[in-house]
């Protein structure tokens, strides 16, 4: 029993000196379970993110309900100046229109977007479709299924607002994430997906279309949207950093330096281009009203395919 | 039969067809799609709990008398403990938690019931939250404790 | 040739061969503590692999992940309590093997087995990793449907005594599974409008309340018996010859465990159940099966680590992880600059041949290490009974407060503890609750979609591959099977009560 008691203690020793007693620590939440895409980009970017910001900090996982869990962690720790969330796309705009939340758009202190990466509407290498009228031509024979990482996703959103403009028949069929989405295209059980770049290349999968404004660097043979004659859509995978409401200005001042002086640091702009993660600053301002613009835009496809009232 | 009825076990087995009667109403009530499934698994649930509370009456016997055991007050400890962990943090509620079952136990001498409350609750809650900085709820927002 | 070497070169180096003797160390430890599992074990040790190179942090993982799978085993046997839920079905057998104080053979046969099921999977993902991984993509939702159909029926097998009380007990952990979001509409479901619902109950906190905190109360009533004591922990290794008589079983074991595991969305305990269903059925030994038999230990033993191998296949191979710990090391290998996905195993040929002398390394480290970590358990429980169930209690807490970093969780395992001690009191056997909770969800969400891509036609499911055609003609005959061997000995008992009363009035 001696020696185990003797390294319990050891290892209490240790710990002592390591945490930070005297000092706050800031805790960043990240609505998924360690180990997940967005859990990857937050982990590498809390190490600059806290050197910037002169804290110690620690990465919390609240993992649950479509990633609202953690966000509305974040929204009820109102006047917390120790509480931060990583937050995905789909928690802060997508979210909130579709279930009754403890929390909406005017819930948070806007910080930062950090990364955001466009969509592209793809099938398998495998597929003989090559463009986006064979597609249409395709679907028309016979109606195809398009998977997503789930109900009430950005890849279900967009490629329902593209049937939901375009001669395309294509019926949904959700998914519990990326991998098993993944799965079923390569066993042909679904035929279309939309999701981001970083899917695409490491699935070996075949561009159609991209939802953005212009064409995208890499993929410049790739067309948008609205060069196929339709109406312009842009959808795109992004996250951001929130704040709960009731901090100060200061506090909300020092973590937005921080947050740009991280995405200029060389070493998340090199885990950013391992991961193909496309860095696309917002400040505060600009990050709000992007936020309230695409909550609006997700409200508006959502309604129009049936999915909310 | 009233004093059959009195038997845990077939308690235990009516209180799941009851409970088994709530949810599949809920289901049958709910839209189809969604509750397709929960509609077949409740209504079986309601069948086999009923069958189990009869077979359970048919063997029932009258209650034998019950020496008092301490049991529900560690149950309610837990309970409570855990409830209280969302309010009080990890460590507050823990303490008296191990203590209690530490005594509860039959270890009520002082000293190894001290030390042991507090390398068990103290220690584990410090290795965790603070060492390996795995966090688990706190009580202030400093995230000290 | 040159790249096996070069991987057998970068797996050899002291860094990554630390790495796995501290992973899979800690790992059999953390998997031990109930409440603790492979995502907790991995969850700690993910910042660490920051500041290391690619092969070491990976075999840091692996470690930990394969320690972890393995050291679930060892308080099951010892305390009926599986310390991950991937060891539910150890308990069967490994439990009566400690009641008739073969404590020493029961974690000689679970630690054997594990072993045995680890390599042989390894060596079945360097040798046929593409062909198993192009095979599982044509496991599509309605075979998928299919083939858990099949597995559901292990709920009969493995429940003793009385099947109805399994069944319900399986609809309870199907029904936990079921409130939240629906997978499909995504709508709300069984919350009651109330918000703390709508994101469900995870497995780790009901496994946690229906095993350790169960077995706490269990062990409290009893506190004053002296046979309730926990034994001492011994280990003893099977000898060559009665590996050799169970060489079948612990293939078996092992080849389920890998199939399995090469399936997108089943995972390790899934494969246990299913292995000893199986063993239930084919087992030469099946007659004594949930009362001691070695069997019954490896069928769950190999087969959930051989589930640690084969999940890097679909992951390997095509980059689709199979479960939550192959996701967290696909993220891994996205922080050292190494893209998961289809081309993987031609771009980084050597990394994944080092991956695989490091998994090989990690499962002979895990056979080294088993005595060590039976020796510390041995230690921890020759502590006043108090201490090791005050203890229990607080990592069942701390598994519950980190699965997902929700302190209602806590409130869920105290709430099953009590409901499970009860259930357990009138002889509901608890396993199929974990059966239901985790194969429900997968059964549900395939049978939808399913029906969404047969356009609401059941008996489309029937006719719409091979495979699934197959897989329902196995199913109708297990159930044939099933409901004549139980008519079969219900005659065969009723012959023999005849027998005892013709005995008794002669």
């Amino acid at each position: 029993m001696k020696p185990v008691r003797r390294s319990l203690i050891l290892l209490m020793l240790a710990g002592t000196s390591h945490s930070a007693f005297a000092q706050d620590t800031l805790d960043i939440i990240v609505p998924f379970a360690a180990g997940g895409a967005t859990d990857i980009v937050a982990r590498s970017f809390e190490p600059p993110f806290s050197d910037n910001l002169g804290v110690t900090s620690v990465v919390r996982n609240v993992a649950g309900a479509s990633a609202t869990e953690g966000t509305a962690e974040v929204a009820n720790s109102e006047g917390n100046p120790n509480i931060i969330g990583y937050e995905p796309a789909g928690a802060l705009s997508i979210q909130p229109s579709l279930k009754q939340l403890p929390y909406g758009p005017d819930s948070f202190t806007y910080i930062c977007r950090t990364t955001s990466n466009p969509m592209f509407l793809m099938v398998s290498q495998s597929s003989d479709i090559e463009n986006f009228d064979q597609l249409v031509a395709a679907s028309q024979e016979e109606p195809l299924l398009y998977g997503s990482s789930g109900p009430g996703t950005l890849p279900q959103l967009a490629v329902a607002a593209l049937v939901g403009e375009s001669d395309l028949e294509a019926s949904h069929i959700p998914y519990s994430g990326s991998g098993p989405a993944m799965n079923a295209l390569a066993g042909d059980e679904i035929q279309i997906m939309a999701d981001t770049e970083t899917i695409l290349a490491n699935y070996d999968l075949r561009p159609l279309a991209v939802f953005a404004d212009h064409r995208i660097e890499g993929y410049e043979d790739v067309p948008t949207i609205d060069e196929l004659g339709l109406p312009e859509m842009e959808f795109a995978v992004w996250q951001g950093l929130v704040a709960p409401k009731g901090i100060s200005q200061e506090r909300k001042t020092q973590y937005s330096d921080a947050c740009k002086a991280t995405l200029e640091s060389d070493r998340f702009k090199s885990f950013a281009e391992n991961a193909k993660a496309g860095i696309a600053y917002l400040g505060p301002e600009d990050f709000e009203a992007f936020v309230k613009q695409r909550y609006d835009a997700n409200k508006q496809v959502l309604r129009d395919v049936g999915l909310i009232e | 039969m009233i004093a059959r009825l009195a038997n845990p076990r077939v308690l235990l087995g009516l209180a799941l067809f009851l409970v088994g009667i709530v949810l599949a109403f809920h289901a049958w009530r709910g839209p189809t799609d969604a509750m397709l499934v929960p509609r077949v698994v409740l209504t079986l649930w309601c069948g086999v709990a009923l069958a189990i509370t009869l077979v359970e009456l048919s063997h029932a016997t009258a209650m034998s008398s019950r020496s008092l055991s301490p049991l529900p007050v560690l149950m309610a400890a837990v309970l409570i403990a855990a409830i209280a962990v969302a309010s009080l943090g990890f460590l507050l509620p823990s303490l008296p938690l191990v203590a209690l079952t530490l005594w509860l136990f039959r270890l009520r001498r002082p000293l190894p019931l001290a030390v042991g409350t507090l390398v068990i609750a103290g220690g584990l809650w410090f290795l965790f939250h603070h060492v390996l900085l795995i966090r688990l709820p706190t009580l202030l927002t400093s995230g000290a404790v | 040739m040159d790249i096996i070497l070069a991987a057998v070169g970068n797996a050899f180096t002291w860094q990554a061969l630390l790495a796995i003797v501290v992973g899979t160390w800690t790992g059999i430890i953390i998997g031990g503590l109930p409440g603790l599992g492979s995502v907790v074990g991995l969850t700690i040790f993910l910042p660490f692999t920051f500041g290391m190179d690619t092969i070491t942090s990976m075999a840091l993982l692996i470690g930990v992940y394969c320690g972890s799978v393995y050291g679930g085993s060892i308080t099951a046997i010892l305390i009926n309590t599986p310390g991950t839920p991937q060891s539910a079905a150890t308990t069967f057998d490994g439990y009566p093997m400690t009641q008739q104080g073969r404590v020493d053979e029961a974690l000689g046969w679970a630690t054997f087995a594990s072993f045995f099921g680890g390599v042989l999977s390894c060596v079945i993902l360097i040798l046929c990793a593409p062909q198993l991984a192009k095979f599982a993509v044509n496991f599509g939702s309605i075979e998928v449907f299919a083939l858990i159909c099949l597995a559901m029926m292990c709920i009969v097998g493995v429940s003793k005594g009385s099947v109805m009380k399994g069944l319900i007990c399986g609809m309870i952990g199907f029904f936990l599974a079921m409130v939240g979001s629906d997978p499909i509409t995504g709508g709300d479901r069984f919350t009651f409008g109330s918000y703390t619902l709508s994101s469900g109950f995870t497995l780790i906190p009901v496994v946690v309340g229906a095993f350790a905190l169960s077995e706490v109360f269990v062990r409290f009533s009893s506190r004053n018996d002296p046979g309730a004591t926990i034994p001492e922990a011994k280990l003893r290794f099977p000898g060559p010859g009665e590996c050799f008589k169970r060489l079948i079983e612990l293939i078996r074991g092992s080849f389920i465990g890998s199939f399995v595991g090469a399936l997108p969305g089943t995972g390790a305990a899934a494969a246990a159940f299913m292995s000893y269903a199986t063993a239930q059925k084919l087992s030469p030994r099946r007659d004594r099966l949930g009362q001691g038999e070695p069997d019954g230990l490896i069928a769950s033993e190999s087969s959930n680590n051989a589930v640690t191998g084969s999940s890097f296949i679909p992951t390997l191979a095509l980059g689709i992880p199979g479960d939550v710990v192959t996701a967290m090391m696909m993220g891994a290998m996205v922080i050292h600059g190494i893209t998961p996905g289809v081309r993987l195993m031609v771009d980084q040929a050597e990394t994944v041949y080092s991956l695989f002398v490091v998994l090989i390394i990690v499962n002979v480290a895990m056979l080294i290490l088993s005595k060590p970590s039976i020796s510390l358990f041995r230690y921890l429980f020759r502590l006043h009974q108090g201490y090791v169930m005050a203890a229990i209690i607080m990592f069942s807490f701390i598994g519950a407060a980190t699965v997902r970093g929700n302190p209602l969780d806590l409130v869920v395992a105290a709430v099953t503890g009590i409901f499970a001690y009860a259930l357990r009191r009138a002889d509901y056997p608890l396993a199929p609750l974990v059966i239901g909770m985790v194969l429900g969800p997968e059964l549900e969400s395939s049978l939808r979609r399913g029906l969404l891509i047969e356009r609401g036609e059941f008996l489309g499911f029937f006719t719409h591959s091979t495979i699934s055609m197959t897989l329902f003609s196995l199913l109708v005959l297990v159930i044939v099977w099933a409901v004549w061997s139980a008519i079969a000995q219900r005659r065969r008992s009723s012959v023999n009560t005849r027998h005892v009363e013709t005995d008794a009035a002669k």
